[in-house]
């Protein structure tokens, strides 16, 4: 019991955060993608991730590895052929409906209505020609299309196909529940096997119907029959009912009852506990799984020094922490992600010690300091100054045999550095890089840079770094 | 009237005693010796002093040689005073050897004994008995 009030303690606010934003975040994922067949495709993925999980912890190497490389691919896969699908769910025009609510159901095509219309001008031999996109974009493949907008009623396309109406020979396009476009030119299919006795309506309506996944309903005015085509497959329609099991079929329609609709609302709920649960067992395995430890040895950054000073020294240039968390996150650390910050804002000229308190120690969240070392810091901090030095030579190697070097000049022979003042004060002269002698053969110049150390030192703007030694030897 | 002649003269005269004095004591008629100030005719560094004269100078010497010397010719020297070649590697003090001068010329030198732990670069500061920097001599030492 004990136990478990030391843990309730232990919970901040920021984890109860933590945990319901995830978990709202993956409810709406499924709310969302939930009526997409690529839902069923990504919890697919999710089952082979938890196996590749599981070959990986009972040590089956190659068999993760593979499941690994399926997970990845797929993953791909899904994106590529789902495009339109996923582009179709996110492409909402509230954006409030991304994270709130139940996803609105499309408005659908007043079946009935249409059902009866076209049946209706079958019987008074009106020819009609009313095409139902699918998913895939049409408009590449139709033309000449009228812009209708206009709400579904039997009248309405009665008048549409009457014969003196200028677009009754064009199609017509049905997209939710109104008329999108009216006089549209359909493509004509070049099939050869299609009988003698169909005429334009009915080679517009294959040639739409084989190109995309649109369902295509033509009225024949001649014969006054109905026919159905989708693909390759003309069928015949006598019957209102079975046209309206077509078009249902075909834009996906179900007719739900009361007891649909709640069913629905428990799997929503299901859902809901489901990705709380998730998420929290998620959390608890990252954030409060087995400790483990961790030793870095990390970098101190000096903050806020005074322009005007430079650090002579500090007695160490990094410290050793030991942090602790569960080994999903100690895993993932990288000495990068902790910093060791010294606010030099308060400091003065000379010695300066700093306490490192954890308050100085930056880390990402679930990573805990057990241990640090050393826990004070000495830096001493100089006023910079200028100082003009005299410039020398540092010759290294052997001049050749019987060679003597009797004269050298150099220019500039003096430079002006700058510097901490008190180490300038302990330097009276500016030395060149190593020159080696092997290589002087006769009387030459060379040009070397200045070896500055310490490095903080530097020439002084208008000062050349760049040294020209004139050495004549005999 | 004739009073007043006599405080002119009296004031005149000290003024010219005035300015001679102050002339006097920029040097001007205190005599050639205390003029004169001492000064470095020559200086080099060179691996041997023969016969009062430097040999083989160089600004480069090979640690092979064994030892170096600083010679110095000063002329005029003023006054017996002496001077201190002062023997630096990079910039540590390593040898200070005094050296005393008599008028009216003087030649003189120091030497050092060159180890392996000597390579680099050195300076041969010479000073006079008040400290001040007559010249500075720059040289290295290498294999």
């Amino acid at each position: 019991m004990d136990g478990f009030l030391i843990f309730l303690q232990s919970i901040r606010w920021q984890d109860i955060v933590d945990i319901t934003l995830c978990s709202y975040i993956l409810f709406r994922c499924y709310v969302i993608f939930r009526i997409t067949k690529a839902f069923r495709i990504l919890i697919g993925l999710a089952f082979l991730w938890i196996f590749q999980r599981f070959a990986v912890s009972i040590g089956l190497i190659v068999t993760s590895w593979v499941i690994q490389g399926i997970t990845a691919v797929a993953a791909l896969i899904i994106i590529v052929v789902f495009r339109n699908e996923i582009r179709s769910v996110l492409q909402v025009k509230n954006i409030k409906a991304l994270f709130w609510g139940l996803p609105q159901q499309p408005f659908h095509a007043p079946i009935q209505i249409i059902a009866d219309s076209v049946m209706d001008l079958a019987r008074k031999r009106i020819g009609a020609l009313i095409a139902f996109p699918g998913k895939e974009d049409i408009n590449e493949k139709i033309q000449n299309g009228i812009l209708w907008d206009g709400a579904i009623s039997k009248e309405m396309i009665t008048s549409i196909f009457w014969e003196d109406n200028p677009v009754h020979d064009g199609a017509i396009i049905i997209e939710g529940d109104r008329i999108h476009e009216v006089g549209v030119i359909l493509p004509l299919s070049h099939r050869q096997e299609l009988p003698s006795y169909y005429g334009t309506r009915h080679r517009a309506a294959v040639g739409l119907a084989e190109s995309t996944d649109s369902l295509v309903v033509v009225v024949s005015e001649e014969r006054g029959t109905v026919q159905i085509v989708k693909g390759s497959t003309i069928t015949p329609v006598l019957k209102k009912d079975d046209l309206e099991k077509h078009l249902q079929q075909h834009l996906g329609l179900v007719i739900r009852d009361p007891s649909d609709q709640k069913k629905e609302k428990n799997e929503i709920r299901i859902a809901a506990m489901v990705a709380v649960i998730f998420i929290t067992s998620v959390w608890f395995t990252i954030a409060r799984g087995l400790d483990s430890l961790v030793t870095f040895e990390i970098p101190i950054e000096y903050m806020n020094r005074n322009p005007g000073m430079e650090i002579l020294d500090a007695s160490v240039n990094s410290i050793k922490i030991q942090l602790a968390g569960s080994v999903p996150l100690t895993r993932s650390l990288r000495p990068d992600h902790v910093r060791v910050k010294i606010d030099l804002g308060k400091s003065v000229v000379g010695q300066n010690i700093y306490t490192i308190t954890n308050e100085n120690i930056s880390l990402p969240p679930g990573i805990f300091i057990k241990s640090f070392n050393p826990a004070v810091v000495d830096v001493t901090l100089d006023v910079l100054d200028k100082k003009n030095l005299p410039v020398q030579v540092d010759w290294t190697g052997k001049l050749p045999e019987n060679l003597r070097m009797e004269k050298v000049t150099i220019e500039p022979s003096i430079v002006q550095i700058i510097g901490g003042r008190q180490l300038l004060n302990n330097i009276t002269t500016a030395y060149t890089e190593k020159i080696p002698l092997e290589s002087i053969q006769s009387s030459r110049t060379i040009i070397v840079n200045l070896a500055l150390s310490p490095a903080s030192l530097k020439v002084a703007p208008g000062f050349k770094d760049k040294i020209t030694v004139e050495c004549s030897v005999k | 009237m004739v009073y007043f002649q006599k405080w002119k003269v009296v004031i005149g005269g000290a003024a010219i005693l005035l300015c001679l004095g102050a002339f006097c004591d920029k040097g001007g008629l205190s005599g050639a010796a205390s003029a004169e100030k001492l000064v470095i005719s020559s200086a080099v560094l060179c691996e041997d002093v023969q016969e009062r004269q430097p040999l083989y100078e160089g600004v480069v010497f090979s640690i092979g040689i064994g030892k170096i010397f600083c010679y110095t010719l000063f002329d005029p020297v003023p006054e017996k005073t002496y001077i201190t070649h002062n023997w630096y590697n990079r910039d540590n003090l390593t040898t200070k050897i005094k050296l005393s001068l008599q008028p009216p010329r003087w030649t003189t030198y120091s030497a050092i004994q060159l180890r392996e732990s000597d390579k680099g670069p050195w300076r041969v500061e010479i000073t006079d008995s008040e400290g001040r920097i007559l010249q500075v001599l720059r040289f290295s030492v290498t294999e």
